[in-house]
């Protein structure tokens, strides 16, 4: 954890004075950093609620099961699914995943899961039909499925490599 | 964003009454400590990940992408638009009305497919949020494997769909843009 502080401080630091540099606008990105910090900060409190509940609620034998690396394929496909139906922003999903991490879930299924939430997410299938159409839209989902199958299944043999 | 506190707050509802029921008292405050625990543990990467998010949004401005964009085509022109689509800033409201602008400069529809997975997979302004909330090990390993997703889905994209420029996809509105660019 202090590695990763580190690392984004430091990330943040070459930001700031990369900015000033460049355009002067180094406060007018604080400002806005601060601004939307504030205004998500109730939504990720709630997502942290939520991702507490659920992981406490959903049960070991299931995790087992179903989740864990153990699952293998069955996870994976779990997990894709999943990663669709987590019509939520970053903000609320990422505590989620973690909370389903915590269960017991497996790295395969973890990963197909957000790569699933990034690609598939169903709170982007308004836009992508609105704007691209319909058929672009189902187009796109057959598309990225087996993409995020084949990052879960990479995910998986590297958690047996690694465990 | 009040829609999606409404969800959230609506859910947790839902869980703590099934929680309760569940496993009475002492499950729902183990719930709340576990979401205690990680509010602690992510504040001060939550606040460092929002500085990094405001800065990237100063950094680049629309402009400064679409240039890039426009510089490039077949193999350079899939990375550096699923690099610029990682880099564009910003939620559904800003890219898709971005990518859709596509269609009026006669870009190919892989410029396009690698520019939105782009955004879907890298999305640069994310990431800190990831490592702060998820995992940075996890993170980094998720990012590792996907690496690839937007170029091959560019690539696929290139051979599939050849000839096919994004105006044919997207009905082009009547008297918008000049229609000579729309086949370079």
């Amino acid at each position: 954890m202090t590695l990763t502080i580190s690392i984004l401080s430091t990330v943040a630091l070459a930001l700031f004075v990369l900015n000033k540099n460049e355009n002067g606008k180094q406060i007018e990105g604080l400002k806005i950093g601060a601004k939307q910090f504030l205004q998500t900060l109730p939504l990720i409190l709630g997502a942290f609620a939520l991702a507490g509940m659920i992981e406490v609620l959903i049960p070991k034998e299931f995790a087992q099961e179903w989740l864990s690396a153990e699952a293998g394929l069955r996870g994976i496909i779990l997990g894709t699914v999943g990663g669709m139906l987590l019509a939520m922003g970053p903000y609320a999903a990422f505590p989620i995943i973690a909370s389903i991490l915590a269960s017991g879930a497996g790295l395969g299924t973890v990963v197909a899961l957000t790569t699933s939430w990034c690609l598939l997410g169903l709170s982007k299938a308004p836009f992508e039909a609105s704007f691209f159409g319909l058929k672009f839209y189902i187009y796109k989902t057959v598309f990225s499925i087996p993409f995020c199958l084949a990052a879960g299944l990479i995910a998986h043999a590297i958690d047996l490599l690694i465990s | 964003m009040k829609k999606s506190l409404l969800v959230i707050g609506v859910a947790v509802g839902v869980l703590l009454i099934v929680a309760l029921t569940v496993g009475g008292e002492k499950l729902v405050l183990k719930g709340l400590e576990s979401a205690w625990d990680t509010a602690i543990q992510s504040a001060l990467l939550l606040v460092v990940s929002f500085i990094v998010i405001g800065q990237i949004q100063v950094l680049l401005s629309k402009e400064k992408l679409d240039k890039w964009l426009g510089e490039y085509s077949g193999i350079k022109g899939i990375v550096i638009s699923a690099v610029v689509g990682g880099l564009l800033p910003g939620g559904p409201y800003i890219y898709y009305p971005f990518i859709r602008s596509f269609a009026d400069k006669g870009l190919p529809l892989y410029v396009l497919i690698a520019f939105l997975f782009g955004k879907n997979i890298y999305d640069f302004t994310r990431i800190p949020l990831e490592v702060s909330l998820l995992d940075p090990k996890i993170t980094l390993i998720r990012i590792l494997i996907t690496l690839p997703i937007p170029i091959i889905a560019g690539l696929l994209a290139q051979q599939l769909f050849k000839n096919i420029s994004t105006d044919r996809l997207f009905p082009r509105e009547e008297g918008s843009g000049d229609p000579d660019h729309l086949h370079s």
